[in-house]
């Protein structure tokens, strides 16, 4: 929830500066369809040689890691 | 499973650029090409608030959608990745992607357009986990290495988070709850007062990045 | 960014109102005019940086080194080391593979930063490539830099130094030192200037907190920042007057918004709306250099309305009576017509430091650099003595120092008017050293051209151009200057840049070490034909050593990568340059040297040895290691470890870390905090400045001591014959008596008083109370007088300058006279301040020359009001000249903004390479230059300096603008 909120400011600011032009307009509308990855397959994040290939110590390791952003955990 | 996420907090975000520099550092992006960059809003006015922003790896992404060579690809932990060897450089991405993140690097001599490159979530891209070739092309492979995003990792204030969408909603909540306390009484509205105040006194309102919330 | 171009003319058009273009990004980009977009941002992509970063992905550390392959294996090891561009003490890891730093990793342990980086901090890698560096030693020859070798370099800039000591004197050579050297070089560039026999050094610290050092000093004992970052979350106010530490101190933010979001107030008060007041609950705009009208406005509330702290006033502080008196003239009135504050606001930033404490007031160069810092800063500190604020976590004077060892060169390094350690220069002092140097008193007093020059305090780096441009009648020395080395200073850091080319011009040599010697060289090549050295001296990350972060805190930094290309480290040349001189066997007596390199642990060790006075003596090589090993012991709140090899310590053992290693003490995270024993980093105000003053005494009154102290009244500073009064002295040892005997805590080698004391709960220092009133100081009770260059005649009529002053510093100073010459405003009306960015560090030529951060940072501006600007008819983004009374002009953008109120100019002070509209790039060694120059605003800064330490005026003079 707060994510989009967050986003959304940025967003309703530029609607406001720019949008002015276009009123009147009839917005474009735009059908995006989804295509299929033509590429180089890619290796998952957990295939090598730190995590041979065991998701769950990587998701492990994610999690440990992430708690460094909080410094809430270490000052209170 | 994870989905990766950027958040970043207004309330917190200084314009320092160290995540930009940090971006910069971690996966040599040349000059002029910015994976990330910090946006100001009410630059030098009361109600100044900065934003860092890159690819937000969308869970419905409009560059996927638009390539008209089909070269983007989501990671199974959702971050949205290209092949470079594919990219054609036409530049869809760029006009689809509503924060701008997809960069074109110029080639060559007559500004022509080289290929697409944007942020990975520091997640490299479609060759060997940790292989030069992939560095080359896509940079560092952190996630490979069980590291997050150098930007988020190195953010000054800690007002960028990145990592797993669940994880840093919850370290932004405790946040919140926090700054319910004090900013109630002592938000920018009550400090402030009356709108019509001189420049230098803020006008009433509250600030944008969820306050109250 | 061409897409970007098209893109907004295109929307500019009105071409697009698809909701799918205006959503896009650009869109808020082009719509808000912050200071980085309003500028193109990849002008200068052409330009030096382009060779290098054009090369899309790029290993820069496979460019320097072919066969290095990070991504295969290879020896991989890891060090860490401390961010050099600030006094926060951001912990790093270096990654480095096969001699290469590859990679640059958070440190999370970090107590200090928790793994957080500013740019700067974020940016540290790229000094382990330097493509911009000077690459090697270079000499003047007919206006153009010419590659030497390292011998010839020393032995021609040897004999040069060598024959102006004979000719005229030491004296006439003028050495400026570096708050960028870590602790061991700036203290052996202290002891070499020594040796070389002349007081005439100085660094940074002058030109940066030295109103700070002696104000706060001569308040209540030491001139430092009294708690830390950390301490911050222990706070419930926090005032910013003269800060801006989102840009400044960028991860002291950190902490800084922790204890927002945890109800702490936060309170701005300058004459900018900052980044910092951004992120303030209350921003208030005040006249540039008008801080004391301020503090005595809240100071008159505070006292009227009771809410000062009556005991502690009684128990502790001297004179706050008088103080009384001057503020009651402050009446709210007096305070807007001055200050521009209306009474509300004042009040309402008195009641909240009042009602919310324990609470800091936090400040940086806002305060000090004015004719008047030293007034300034001695009213921050009876704000808080009246509030009870000091000596209390989460309360204190939070003083954020610049660069990343500015404490430490300042506690140990190059000054003009002491030995390390404050010890000043009287017999008494050089004696004590000479004990610890090992080397006779008479040979150093031999080295001096007398007695008399060795105990006079010598010239500041901020006044270094009429020593040589003064008439020499007029200076307190035999010669004029002669010579001048820049060893690691920007000279675009100093005021009155004009002159300094004249002072250039007029000198026999100018010798500059640095990595980064550029600007230093294009000023003199600018007006030279010969008759300069450069020499390449490796950065922070290419040696070890201690640095003290602003906190008091020592970290230990590891050797990241070997100095590159040919430079040497500084304490190198210093050794090459000692061996010329023939002193190299007394300077190195008790420091080991291998290769013409000086041992840093042993250099650390006698700094442990002799500087009692701040308790630099506790921290030794061992200690500091074993912390930067165990960072995550420490807990964040209190920096103390909880277990572990450091149980107990607090982190970085901030000083006074009192005694000997051996004795344990733990540092002091928090001074004169009178509710802990002495022995766990408790203190109380020291006992300086004698025993009673007018009839009221100057020592504690009886209750008021450190926790469980023996002694439980005031009591003067410890010396052989208290102890032997109290019974003590059967504590000592008889080694410890033997050197005790006749010595007082700060001399007696052997650590024993200090051991003694301690056990018996006291502060060796005494326990005195802090000072309201500094009688030995020029207004004793701080008054607020106006600038020189002041924008409110009537003002200057009321609050006046000093008088001038004939002999100060070895030279003629004016004040009144100058001020009183003409009214200045009538042709420049407006008020010119200056400041930091947050890319760019001091003179900015290291940082300037880093791609990451130049590339944010494109170009020199000044942030202007609209309404001046329309004035004027400027728009943003156009090029105006900006005039001094000194007639100087500066080139520069105009950012039309309300950042900074109508009639104030800002410029940010880290930009050189242009000059008067010109860019020198051809004046540059070549390859040395700079990615991102410009107009440097010290070129037009004008005359002032503080009238007890010299410190410049940068942040209040006069300027007009015109469109160029
Ligand atoms: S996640 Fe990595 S690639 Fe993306 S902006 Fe951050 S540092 Fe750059
Ligand atoms: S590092 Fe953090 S505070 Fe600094 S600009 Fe980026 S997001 Fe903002
Ligand atoms: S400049 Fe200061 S705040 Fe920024 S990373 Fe370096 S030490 Fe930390």
């Amino acid at each position: 929830m707060t994510v989009r909120r967050l986003l959304a400011i940025p967003l309703a600011v530029c609607l406001v500066a720019l949008g002015v032009a276009g009123c009147g307009e009839k917005p474009q509308v735009v059908n995006y369809k989804q295509g299929k990855y033509q590429g180089k397959p890619d290796s998952l994040a957990w295939e090598n040689e730190r995590f041979k290939g065991d998701q769950t110590a990587w998701e492990m390791q994610m999690r440990q890691r992430n708690l460094a952003q909080n410094e809430y955990q270490r000052i209170n | 499973m994870a989905r990766m996420k950027f958040l970043c907090d207004a309330e917190r975000c200084i314009e320092c650029n160290g995540c930009v520099t940090a971006c910069k550092n971690e996966n040599e992006v040349p000059w002029g090409v910015n994976r990330r960059r910090v946006v100001t809003l009410n630059d030098g006015v009361p109600g100044e608030r900065s934003m860092s922003v890159a690819c937000m790896h969308c869970s419905d992404a409009p560059c996927m959608a638009v390539c008209p060579v089909d070269c983007f690809y989501k990671t199974a932990e959702g971050v949205v990745l290209h092949d470079k060897d594919l990219c054609i450089g036409c530049g869809y991405c760029f006009y689809a992607c509503p924060f701008g993140a997809p960069q074109f690097p110029q080639d060559g001599a007559f500004g022509l357009r080289g290929k697409m490159d944007k942020c990975t979530f520091c997640a490299g891209g479609p060759e060997a986990n940790g292989s030069e070739a992939e560095f080359k092309k896509y940079g560092r492979n952190r996630l490979s290495e069980g590291k997050l995003p150098a930007c988020a990792e190195m953010c000054s204030t800690k007002a960028l988070l990145g990592g797993d969408g669940d994880v840093i909603a919850d370290i932004y909540r405790t946040r919140v709850t926090r700054r319910g306390k004090g900013s109630e009484v002592w938000g920018w509205g009550t400090a402030y007062g009356r709108p019509d105040q001189q420049p230098q006194t803020p006008p009433q309102q509250q600030p944008q990045g969820g306050n109250k919330s | 960014m061409l897409l970007t171009k098209k893109f907004t003319t295109e929307m500019g058009k009105g071409a697009s109102g698809s909701k799918r273009l205006s959503r896009h990004a650009t869109g808020f980009l082009a719509a808000t005019m912050d200071r980085r977009t309003f500028l193109k941002r990849s002008g200068v992509a052409a330009g030096a940086g382009a060779a290098l970063s054009q090369l899309p992905f790029n290993m820069i550390s496979e460019a320097k080194a072919a066969d290095a392959k990070p991504a295969q294996g290879g020896e991989v090891v890891v060090r860490r080391t401390v961010c050099t561009h600030c006094s926060v003490g951001c912990a790093v890891d270096a990654v480095v593979e096969n001699g290469v730093w590859v990679r640059q990793e958070p440190v999370f342990d970090s107590p200090l930063n928790l793994g957080a980086h500013c740019a700067k901090g974020a940016s540290v890698r790229e000094h382990g490539h330097g493509e911009h560096r000077l690459k090697y030693p270079m000499k003047l020859v007919n206006g153009k830099y010419q590659k030497i070798s390292w011998d010839q370099a020393i032995n021609e800039v040897g004999d040069k130094l060598l024959a102006i000591r004979k000719e005229s004197s030491p004296e006439a050579v003028y050495w400026i030192g570096s708050s960028k050297h870590n602790n061991e070089q700036a203290y052996l560039l202290c002891k070499f200037a020594r040796m070389f026999g002349s007081n005439n050094i100085d660094h940074q610290a002058r030109i940066c907190h030295s109103t700070t050092v002696a104000g706060v000093a001569n308040t209540w004992g030491y001139g430092a920042m009294t708690n830390s970052y950390n301490d911050e979350a222990n706070s419930k106010s926090l005032l910013f007057l003269g800060s801006n530490a989102a840009e400044a101190h960028p991860v002291s933010m950190l902490h800084t918004l922790h204890a927002k979001e945890n109800g702490a107030k936060v309170i701005v008060v300058d004459p900018r709306f900052t980044r910092t007041a951004a992120k303030a609950d209350m921003f208030f705009r005040i006249r540039s250099g008008t801080d004391i009208p301020f503090i005595y406005g809240m100071l008159y509330h505070i006292f009227n309305n009771g809410w000062e702290d009556k005991e502690f006033i009684q128990a502790r502080v001297f004179g706050m009576d008088k103080v009384r008196e001057e503020v009651m003239k402050w009446t709210p009135d007096v305070v807007e017509n001055a200050c521009g504050m209306p009474e509300a606001d004042v009040l309402k930033v008195a009641e909240t430091m009042a009602k919310n404490k324990p609470g800091f007031i936090i400040w940086a160069m806002g305060q000090t650099q004015h004719t008047i810092g030293n007034a300034v800063v001695r009213a921050s500190c009876i704000l808080q003595l009246a509030l009870g604020n000091i000596g209390v976590s989460g309360g204190g004077t939070n003083i954020y120092r610049g660069h990343d060892n500015v404490q430490g060169a300042t506690d140990v390094g190059p000054n003009p008017d002491s030995l390390p350690g404050y010890y000043g220069l009287a017999e008494g002092s050089w004696k004590h050293w000479a004990a610890v140097w090992g080397v006779d008193y008479e040979w150093l007093k031999g080295r001096y051209v007398s007695k008399e020059m060795m105990e006079k305090p010598g010239m500041t780096v901020s006044r270094w151009i009429d020593g040589v441009l003064e008439k020499n009648e007029n200076i307190d020395q035999e010669p004029n200057l002669r010579a001048v080395v820049y060893w690691g200073h920007a000279p675009n850091s100093q005021t009155r840049g004009v002159e300094m080319v004249e002072a250039m011009k007029k000198l026999d040599l100018i010798v500059v070490v640095d990595p980064y010697p550029s600007a230093t060289a294009a000023m003199a090549a600018m007006v030279r034909q010969d008759g300069v050295y450069l020499l390449p001296a490796a950065t922070q990350f290419e040696c070890e050593g201690s640095c003290t972060a602003s906190n008091r805190s020592l970290q230990w930094r590891e050797k990241v990568i070997e100095p590159l290309f040919e430079s040497k480290t500084d304490h190198e040349i210093m050794y090459l340059f000692s061996k010329k001189f023939g002193f190299d066997k007394e300077m190195f007596k008790n420091i080991k040297v291998t290769n013409n390199v000086p041992s840093m642990e042993d250099s650390l060790r006698e700094i442990n040895r002799g500087t009692f006075t701040i308790g630099y003596s506790g921290q030794s090589p061992e200690r500091l290691k074993l912390h930067m090993k165990n960072m995550h012991t420490f807990d964040v709140k209190t920096l103390r470890a909880k277990g572990g090899p450091c149980d107990g310590d607090y982190f970085g053992l901030p000083w006074p870390c009192w005694g000997t290693p051996e004795l344990k003490h733990p540092g002091t995270p928090n001074l004169y905090d009178t509710s802990k024993e002495v022995k766990d980093g408790g203190l109380n105000f020291r006992a300086g400045f004698g025993i009673e003053r007018d009839g009221v005494s100057l020592l504690a009154e009886d209750g008021s001591h450190s926790k469980n102290a023996d002694l439980t009244t005031g009591y003067p500073e410890f010396d052989h014959v208290l102890l032997k009064k109290l019974g003590w002295w059967e504590e000592l040892t008889d080694a410890e008596k033997a050197k005790a005997e006749g010595k007082n805590w700060k001399t007696d080698l052997s650590g024993g008083i200090i051991r003694v004391a301690i056990k018996h709960g006291c502060a060796p220092f005494g326990n005195g109370k802090a000072r309201a009133v500094v009688w030995n100081f020029p207004d004793p009770v701080p008054l607020h007088r106006e600038p020189i260059f002041s924008p409110r005649p009537d003002l200057v009529a009321k609050y006046p300058s000093h008088d001038d002053k004939k002999v100060f510093w070895r030279l003629p100073t004016l004040y009144k006279t100058l001020q009183q010459a003409a009214d200045y405003s009538k042709d420049y009306p407006l008020i010119m301040t200056s400041g930091r960015l947050v890319e760019y560090e001091g003179g900015g030529e290291e940082t300037r020359s880093n791609p990451w951060l130049a590339e944010l940072q494109q170009e020199m501006f000044a942030e202007i009001n609209p309404k001046d600007a329309n004035d004027k008819g400027v728009r943003n983004g156009e090029y105006i000249w900006v005039e001094t009374p000194t007639k100087a002009r500066l080139k520069v953008r105009a950012q039309v903004t309300e950042r900074v109120g109508a009639g104030t100019v800002f410029l940010p002070f880290h930009f050189s390479g242009w000059w008067m509209g010109k860019d020198l790039l051809d004046k540059y060694p070549e390859g040395a230059a700079p990615i991102v120059r410009g107009e440097s605003v010290n070129t037009a800064t004008t005359y002032g300096y503080d009238a007890v330490t010299m410190m410049q005026e940068t942040k209040t003079t006069l300027c007009r603008f015109a469109k160029a």
